[in-house]
This record gives structure tokens, sequence and C-alpha cells, in this order.
């Protein structure tokens, strides 16, 4: 039973679990952490984060990678808030148009012409920010709707806000599709074993770029809820997310060789990077344990995952038994 | 007795070699046929033709009694056709399930039907295996099983004509057993199948007729009973032989430069030994999954695990990196010049310096007066023409890249050992009598070359020692005039079974 | 990145060898083409060549250009680009003015170039070794490194001590502002590191075909260990000069320049793939980048615009670079 909790299907959890733990053990009854004010913080950053997770994700699922979703984060939040004072359904839904449309140029460019997904998102990224700069003038822009910006944020249930509860509502469907429908088997199946998936008659060409556009969707749709609910929208993005996305991702399960991962684990693991923030926040540990605990996770699983690791350790150990005579 | 499938005039021709010329066979129901030929006979085009991955030029394909036009191995499937190629296209972390119905047509939206649930059951029981969870993620099982897997995909999805391209190549004999068995069964059940391999031991065991072809002509279809081994080896390799390996000099046995005893790689290597004579050609004999490539992958320092006692001009040589085998003068060749020969996008200079790139050089900075020099004649020895010298490498052609590969070898300034796999597979005829002649030219400076080849008439055209290996083991040693073609392909298809010992 | 290397057949061989034949001219000729007409268009624009802005120019290109000379050998090497050279800007320049105020100018500079270069290298160690993903690897830098300096710092301004930074290396020479003189040579150290000596030909091969490189005998973690070392190096001289100009550090330093860099890398006709490209062009790129945001801003378009021209550049020579395939 350990062996599986610790496989790549339980293991988000079961570190989730974890964390909660550690947390709860530091907390000592203070209530600091253990408490609902808390738990809505942890949503609240979880929703910040999460999606753009998911989408970003999905994309090293397949072994890919998509850089554009930082710019694409800032872009969409500027869009949203330019457009959508007077009418806020117009701002988000234009938003997130360009979001998906953005993500199926990506991965046409990328499948039609076989480019690596890095060098294509990382023009796109650029372009993005530019053209949140050029949308912008330079500044940041306030968001006058603050009816809608205080709506996104009120609490309710103790724990929730529309915000969090939209991005778990992502999630879930999210994870419905890949679990019941097709769609789920061929990704995985691409991210197993392309050549395969490919000789069998997935239409891996299709998924590619409906990943893309996915994760264009996704890092639309987080930038726009979470300049709406800050009532501002900067250019330069008001949130890190490369680094956060990458590690929820690799916590969430997503092996760097792909073929592993899924949308709940990844749930997890975007929630434990957020209860981690939170909790820490809570006990009163400054922020960089937060940054410092993240890059030591990434480091790890980093070399954990690569592909020359086993062999490093055979010439280790065959030094380490030759010296003695040498 | 109804033909199941029929092939009349079928030909396909790529530009500058012919692939197939007007082969026509048919296969009845419940037939197993044997398809043989020798590499480059034309087996793996008629196999992509039925399959719809390859439109012939000329010639149709009939299926239970209708002409048929194969556009797609999709449209394939549908009439009833499968194929389990060489590499497995199973993704190791989907469910056994998953992977029998991946890419299948067939597969609703919602993708968990207890219908298609039912039929994979069904297939994996008329294998025999009923008992496995169909939940289990394929990475866990192994390839002898994952194979298994491909044929319950196959199945499943209803084939009655099973193409299967050289099934038992990587099985160990338990598996190979397992497999005959259950091949019998699909035979009883009324299906047929088209058998592509190279162990003519199978053949005799469990086909019931065989077809051979050699150089893309269909030369005969029989029953296995009307044919003796002997005959069909003739048949295999004609009478023809090509006169276009130099007459190597009788080689007066001169000292050794390699010895290697006891090479052990786990899992692939058995207790391999050998000596490579200055001056002379060696040639490892064996197909796939005998373990020849492995053997000089592991002597050129590429296999960590590897273990052995190698002694090069008299002092040891360690195994596992490759920069100590490079120090001594053991240089590799690999059959994969795209991926572990080559720069693609350096220069033909770059490629061919690659490993003499200290000439002239003082405190780590290079002398590239010396080494234009260098390439200049290097590029002359090999006959790649000096004016390419600042072309990409990635646009010559495969015969010439090949070249550039050996040209790197000549670079080094001692001889030493030279070890290829399949130096010449992919080249047409006038780079490989290039390729021969600088082979003779290393061999004339005093260096010891080391090759595997699956091209029969090669191996015996040009080498002076010859090992023959079966999955791992030498089965023998020919030097000389003993070196006969039909006993080296005896050997190495197994097809004595004297050898079948716990593996 | 990519572990299945697929078989194909005859024909998509024989494709793929005519389009990476007929995109060669085609890339070459537009680059021509571009330099020309951006030549024109600055001859043609007044207050270009005035002075001001051509010294502010120089003046910016140099920082985000030493870094951008770094990223080169990194691209070169076959790991893409690193997300952690931007941090390495600040937590370099934090370094040297800490240093600078205890042990002298001098002992500063040796431990800023020491400390960036080492801690740039240990990346490059692991992902030489083992193989590690360089862009996970580069990712978990920037934060340990974010997340490291906080606790020495928490985020503030470190201030140089009077009279520690000689006002000699904040002027000119010959007229051109010291930082341009430095990431010139910086350009051509790093030309003469990658043409003419054999590390540099080991980081073309191992850059070109991994595989291949093992197969020839170069000691592949040792190349790749050395380009991140000389990135590092680089990357410090950046982050140093910012310390100087401004006589203070701060981690807001080197925010964003992996962008910028990787920007002028590319457009400078590296392939992002690996195996190839110059320090010289990269020095360009950065050139025609920074003088493309100068015309605009001439123009009177406003600074937004550069970032997207900047940004449109790039993606246009992504799609349009010769070696096609990086999957």
């Amino acid at each position: 039973m350990w062996r599986q909790l610790a496989g790549p299907h339980w293991r988000p959890f079961t570190v989730l679990a974890a964390c909660i733990l550690l947390l709860a053990a530091l907390d000592a009854g203070q209530g600091a952490f253990l408490s609902a004010a808390t738990a809505y913080s942890t949503l609240q950053i979880f929703a910040t984060v999460s999606l753009v997770t998911l989408g970003l994700g999905l994309t090293m699922m397949i072994r890919e990678f998509d850089l554009s979703v930082v710019g694409m984060y800032g872009m969409a939040g500027c869009i949203a808030v330019l457009t959508g004072t007077e009418h806020p359904w117009l701002g988000f839904f234009l938003a997130l148009a360009i979001g998906l449309a953005a993500g199926i140029a990506q991965g046409f460019i990328i499948v039609r012409l076989n480019l690596s997904s890095v060098g294509v998102t990382l023009g796109g990224l650029l372009v993005f920010v530019g053209i949140a700069f050029v949308l912008t003038e330079s500044r940041s822009l306030p968001y006058d709707n603050l009816a809608v910006a205080l709506l996104l944020n009120e609490r309710f249930g103790g724990i929730f806000s529309i915000r969090s509860v939209v991005a778990l509502a992502f999630f879930a469907s999210a994870a419905m599709i890949f679990a019941w429908t097709r769609l789920g088997r061929d990704i995985i199946a691409i991210g197993s074993d392309r050549r395969a998936a490919m000789t069998t008659g997935v239409k891996v060409d299709a998924l590619i770029i409906g990943i893309f556009a996915f994760s264009g969707l996704c890092a639309a749709l987080s930038g726009v809820l979470l300049s709406y609910s800050l009532a501002s929208a900067s250019p330069a993005g008001l949130a890190d997310v490369i680094a956060p996305a990458a590690a929820g991702a690799i916590l969430g399960g997503i092996s760097l060789g792909g073929g592993t991962g899924r949308p709940l684990g990844i749930a997890a693991g975007a929630l434990t990077l957020a209860v981690l923030r939170s909790g820490l926040n809570a006990v009163g540990a400054p922020p960089f344990v937060n940054d410092i605990a993240m890059g030591a996770v990434l480091l790890t699983v980093a070399v954990l995952d690569g592909p020359d690791l086993a062999r490093r350790l055979i010439v280790v150990r065959r030094l380490a038994r030759r010296s003695p005579t040498a | 007795m109804q033909e199941v499938l029929s092939v009349w005039g079928v030909s396909k021709a790529y530009p500058g070699v012919t692939a197939l010329e007007d082969v026509s066979f048919s296969l009845r129901r419940g037939e197993i046929r044997a398809l043989c030929g020798e590499n480059g006979a034309g087996k793996s085009t008629l196999v992509k033709i039925l399959m719809g991955l390859v439109a012939p030029d000329r010639g149709s394909i009939a299926i239970n009694g209708q002409t048929q036009v194969m556009r797609s191995p999709q449209q394939a499937q549908g009439l009833g056709l499968g194929l389990v190629a060489q590499e497995l296209s199973l993704a190791p972390h989907l469910s056994i399930l998953d992977n029998i119905w991946l890419g299948s047509a067939e597969v609703p939206f919602l993708h968990r039907r207890a219908k298609l649930r039912l039929r994979a059951q069904q297939a994996l029981a008329t294998l025999g295996l009923a008992d496995w969870d169909l939940d289990r993620p394929v990475g866990s099982l192994t390839i002898g099983q994952r194979q298994l897997i491909e044929i319950a995909r196959l199945l499943a999805r209803d084939a009655r004509v099973l193409i299967l391209d050289e099934p038992t190549a990587t099985l160990s004999d338990a598996d190979i057993d397992r497999i005959l068995g259950i091949l019998r069964g699909l035979r009883a059940q009324g299906r047929s199948i088209i058998y592509v391999t190279h162990r003519l031991g199978e053949v005799f065991e469990l086909c019931d007729s065989v077809t051979v072809l050699r150089n893309g002509a269909h030369v005969t279809t029989g029953p296995v009973s009307e044919i003796t081994r002997a005959q069909l080896v003739e048949l295999m390799l004609g009478r023809s032989f090509n006169d276009m390996y130099p007459k190597a000099a009788a080689r007066a046995d001169r000292g050794a430069r390699m010895i290697v005893n006891n090479l052990r790689v786990p899992s692939a290597v058995h207790d391999f030994s050998m000596v490579a004579p200055r001056g002379c050609i060696v040639c490892i004999a064996g197909q796939i999954g005998s373990g020849a490539n492995i053997v000089t992958r592991a002597l050129a320092g590429l296999v960590p695990s590897a273990t052995g006692n190698v002694m090069v001009d008299g002092r040891p040589m360690r195994l596992g990196s490759v920069p100590h085998c490079v120090g001594r003068n053991v240089l590799f060749i690999s059959d994969d010049r795209a991926a572990e020969g080559l720069f693609p996008q350096l220069t033909v200079l770059d490629n061919l310096v690659a490993s003499r790139l200290s000439a002239g050089a003082r405190m780590g900075v290079l002398s590239w007066r010396e080494l234009r020099r260098i390439g200049a004649s290097l590029a002359q020895r090999v006959g790649v023409d000096r004016k390419r010298l600042t072309s990409q490498s990635n646009t010559l052609s495969g015969g010439n890249q090949q070249k550039l590969l050996f040209g790197r070898a000549l670079a080094s300034t001692q001889p030493g050992v030279l070890l290829m796999n399949e130096p010449t597979r992919g080249i047409d005829v006038g780079a490989r009598a290039e390729i021969y002649r600088i082979m003779q030219e290393l061999c004339d400076l005093g260096a010891a070359l080391v090759m595997t080849s699956s091209d029969l008439d090669e191996v015996v055209g040009i080498a002076d020692i010859v090992i023959t290996l079966y999955r791992g083991r030498v089965v023998a040693r020919y030097q000389g005039d003993d070196i006969a073609m039909a006993s080296i392909l005896s050997d190495i298809t197994h097809i004595t079974h004297s050898i079948r010992s716990v593996a | 990145m990519t572990k299945n290397s697929a078989a194909g057949t005859d024909v998509a061989v024989r494709a793929g060898a005519r389009t990476r034949l007929d995109r060669a001219p085609l890339f070459a000729w537009l680059q021509t083409i571009g330099i020309v007409i951006l030549v024109a268009v600055i001859l043609a624009t007044p207050g270009f060549l005035a002075g001001p802005s051509i010294l502010a120019l120089l003046t910016t290109v140099s920082f985000i250009g030493c870094v951008a000379i770094g990223m080169t050998l990194i691209t070169i090497s076959g790991n893409i680009m690193s997300f952690a050279l931007g941090a390495t800007v600040g937590v370099t320049a934090m370094v040297f003015i800490l240093a600078t105020n205890r042990l002298g100018f001098g002992a500063g500079l040796l431990v800023g170039v020491i400390f960036g270069s080492l801690l740039t290298g240990l990346q490059g160690l692991l992902i030489g070794s083992v193989r590690a993903n360089p862009i996970i690897i580069s990712i978990a830098a920037l934060a340990l490194i974010y997340g490291v300096t906080q606790v020495f710092s928490e985020k503030g301004t470190i201030y140089a001590d009077q009279g520690t930074v000689p006002a000699l290396a904040k002027g000119k020479i010959a007229g051109v502002p010291i930082e341009f003189v430095v990431f010139l040579v910086s350009a051509v150290i790093a030309q003469f590191i990658l043409s003419a000596t054999r590390f540099g030909r080991n980081l073309f091969m191992v850059g070109s075909s991994f595989r291949a490189a093992e197969a020839v005998g170069v000691i592949t973690w040792r190349t790749i260990t050395g380009a991140y070392l000389w990135a590092g190096f680089f990357t410090s001289l950046a982050g140093i000069m910012l310390a100087i100009r401004y006589d203070s550090a701060n981690m807001d330093y080197g925010v964003a320049y992996d962008y910028d860099a990787i920007a002028a890398v590319l457009v400078g006709g590296t392939a992002i793939g690996g195996g190839g490209g110059s320090a010289l062009r990269t020095f360009a790129g950065a050139m025609v980048i920074a003088a493309v945001q100068v015309m605009l801003l001439l123009k009177g378009l406003r600074q937004e615009w550069q970032y997207l021209a900047a940004g449109l550049i790039v993606l246009a020579v992504i799609v349009l670079q010769t070696r096609g395939s990086g999957r």
C-alpha cells in the first residue's frame, strides 16, 4: 500500500496531505493555520495560479512547453479591464476568445511547421507582452467596476469565493472529460509514446493544437478573473506565474518524460503550493521559505527525472569500487 | 476454400531502386504463410502496401474476392487486415484495455463502453490470457507480453488476416513457444496469418506454406512440406554473387590488435570472446536481438553495464567510458548515423576533424590552418568534393555522410581498432564500393576492423573472420575459406535448434 | 528533449531534406534585406544619429547584451535558454556591492565575477551530468535565488559606500560609454572561445547532436558545465556594471532580462535547437532590436510599441528559422 501511495497516481494527494499535516503541526494548536480564514486565502491563491498550472501541465504532459502563458495572463487581464468596465461579460468573453485564438495559432504553427514549442511560445510570449503594453500605454489600469471586483472575491460558505469556485469547477470538468472521454486516452498516449499514437491512428496534430488552445484559454481565464477581482490590470502581469505553475504541475504528477499526470493530480499540486504559501504565512514564516521550498522541489524532481541519472550512478558506483584497488 | 487475400502483379519503385516487381500470390482461410527473403528483398514494402501505408505503382489487391484500393491503415483494418510491426505501438502509461482500442475509429467520445471491454476480454481469452487484468498499465508488462497485447488488438478489431513482422526477434524461448501455440489456435479459428521472418526454424515448425521474395521479385510460393531447408536457403540467396567486394590479399596472421574475453552485457550478450588481428576485418553476423550491435557498442565504451576483459595492443582497456576508448584509439561508427554519428548543422569540415581538434592546437586554441589542411586531405581520401567542406553536412547524401564518418576514423594518427555497426546500410552501390575501398585502406595501415552486418553478401564478401551470434551467444567462428553463406545463415537463424539452453 | 526518434519513410526524409535546403537561402536573403531596410530607415530618421539618443542606446543595450552573450552559449549547447540569468544579474550586483564595501573595488570585481560564474555553473553541472531538463532547472534556480536573497536582504537596496567605486568606472572610453566597451569586448571574447578553442567546437558538437558528441569522445558534462560557467561570467559583468552605474544594487535589476536576452540571441540568427550560432551575431541582434526600439521612439511612437516590435521580430525569426525540428 505504501508503494501505491508514493506512486504517480496518488503521490500528489499524499504530498498535499503531508503538507497540511506538517503545517498543522507547526501551528501547534494556535488555530492560525486550521482556520476558515486560512482556508479562504488558500483557495484564493489557488484560484490565481491553478488554471495556468492546468494549461501548462497539459502541454508538459505531451512533452511540450507553453511559455506564452506568462504573457497571455497579463494581456487577457488588460483586455478585459479595458473593454469590460460597462459590460463585464463583454470583456470577459473577449479576453477568453483571444486566449483561445492565440493558443490555436501557436499550436498550428508548432504542428504545421514542425517547430519547437519553446521557441514559438517564446515568440508568442513577447508578442503578448508587447500587445499588453501597447493597449495599456505602459500603465497599470484601474478597473472601475468595483461591484464586479467585490462580487468575485465575496466570501461565501466560509471559505469559497466565486473565483475559487470557478477554478474548482474548471478542474472538475477537466477531470471528468479526461477520465470519461477518449480525449483523455489519446492525450496520455501522445505523451506516453507519440510515435505509437501516430501509428495507431490517434489524431495527434489536432490534439496538440487543441492542447495549446486550452492552455491559452486557461491563462486568459485566470488573467481576467484576477484583474477583475483586484480591480486593476498591469501589462507586466500581476503575479509571478511561471515558477508556481511549473512547480504545481510537477507536484501534480507531471513527469518530464511525458505521459503521467491527471487534472485532479494537478489540482492537488496547485493546492499544495497554495496551502504552503498561505499556511506558512499564517504561522508567521517569512515569505522566502515559499520560494526556497518551491525551488528545492523543482530542482529535486528535475534531477531525479534526468535520463542519465541511472548511468551516472553506475559510473559513480564503479569509481567507488575501483578506488581502493587503484 | 475461399481465398481471403489475393495479390496480382504488385510493383513499386522508388527513385533508383525497384522495391517490388510483379509480385503475385494468394492466401487461403486458415493458412499460415511465411514470407521470407533477405534484407531488401521487398518484404516490408509488400507489407506496407497491404496495410495501405504505401500505394503500389501497378497491380491489384483483392480481399475475400473483392478488389480493393488500399488507401489508409484505417481502411485496411476495416477490411480485416492487421499488422503487428517490429517496433511495437503501445503507450506504456495506458492500460491493456486502452491500448487495445487506441486510435480505433470504433471508440466513441464517452469511451468507457461495456461492449468494447467485452470484446477486449474475448480477445484476451482467445489468446489464452483470460486471467489478465484489463486495467493493468502496459508499462508493467514484459516485451513478450506486450507483443501479445498487439495481437489482442488485432483480434478485438476482428482481423481475419494478421501480418506479423519478425514477431520473435526479441523473445525468450518460452515466449516463442507461447506465441507459436497461440498462432496455431488462431489458424484453427479460420484466421490467416502472414508470418514475416528470418527464423527459418520457425518457418518449418509453424507455417503451412512459404512465399520467397528476392530482389523485389516473387521467387516461389509453395507448401512447406514440399521444400527442404537447404532449398529454402538457396532460393532466398539465389545464385548470383556480387563481385563488388575487393579481393582481399591473403592476409598473413598478424598480431592481435584487440583481444576480448568474457564480454557480458546483462540480458543481451553472454560470454562473448574474440580476437581482432591487425589488418583484418572481423564480421559479427547476427539478426535483430542477437546482440551483435551491442557487442560493438560495449567495446566502444557506450554501454556502462558491460563487463569483461579487453586488451588493446597488449594493454587492458576499460569498458564504459568513451573518452578512454577513444584515447586508446578504439573508434566507433554507429548504425544510426543521423542521431549518433553526424553533426547535422555543422559543416563537412567540422565533422571530419571532430576527433582531431588537438592537431596543431596550443593551450586549447585551435589551429584552423592545420585543421583545414587535415580536412582537405581527408575529404580527398574518402572521395568527398573539397568544395563541399563548408557546406552543412546534412545537405550531403547518405553515402557521402557515411564517408564523412569514415574520414573521421582515418583522421587518427595511429591505426587502432574501428568498430562499425551496419556500415553500408541505406547506401547506394557507388558509395558502398568507395567505403569498402576505405576499409581496405584502413586495414593496410594496420588497423583492426570489427563490424556487424545483416547483409550476408557483404559479410561473406569482405570479412576475413566471421563470428556468428544467436541471442547473445557465439555460435561459431569461421576464417578464410570456411566462410560460407549457407552456414552463416543457418547459425544466425537458429535453424538447427541446437542451442536451446536455459536463458 | 525528444526521446522518440521516428524512423520515417523514404518520402518523409526526402521531403524534410528538401525543406531544409529551401529555407536556408530564404532566411539569409530576409536577413540581408531586413538589415538594408533598417540602415536606410535609421539614416532617414531625424535625430537618430544625434548624441544623446545614441549614447542612451549604447548604454542600455550593453547590460542586456552581456546577458545575451552568456545566453548564446547556453543556446548553442542545446539547452535552449535559462530563466535564471536575470535574477543572477541582480544577486551578483548585490554581492559585488557587499564585497566592494568590505574589501575594495578590485576584490569586489573578482568576488562578483566568481560568484556569478559558479552560481550558473552549478546549474550547468546538474544539467550536463544527468541531463536534467534545463528549463525546469533554471526555473528552480530562479525561485531559489529569489528566496535565498530574501533571507539576506529582505528585497531592499544595498548602497555602495562613498568612494569605493572609482569615478573612472562610470565614464567613457574614446567617447563611448564604458559599458558598451565591456559589451563589445565580451562579444569578441565569447566569439573567440566559440570559434577558436577546442571547448568551443565541443560546445557546437554537443548542441548539434548530444549522442554523436558522446560517441566521438567529447566529455559532455564538462562541456555543458563550462558553457554555463561562461554564461554566468558574462551575466555577472552586467550585474556589476549596473551596480557601478547606480552605486547600488537591488533584486529588481535584471528582471525580465532573460526574455530580452533570448530575443537578441534569436534575432541574431542562433538556432533555438542548438548546434549553431555566434556571439558576434548576438551582438548584432541586440543592436538591431535596440535600434528598432529607439527608431520607433524617435518616430513618435510611444515606448510600448518597442516591446511589440521586438516580439514580432522574434516570432518572425523563429518561424523562419532554418532548423525545423525541435520536438
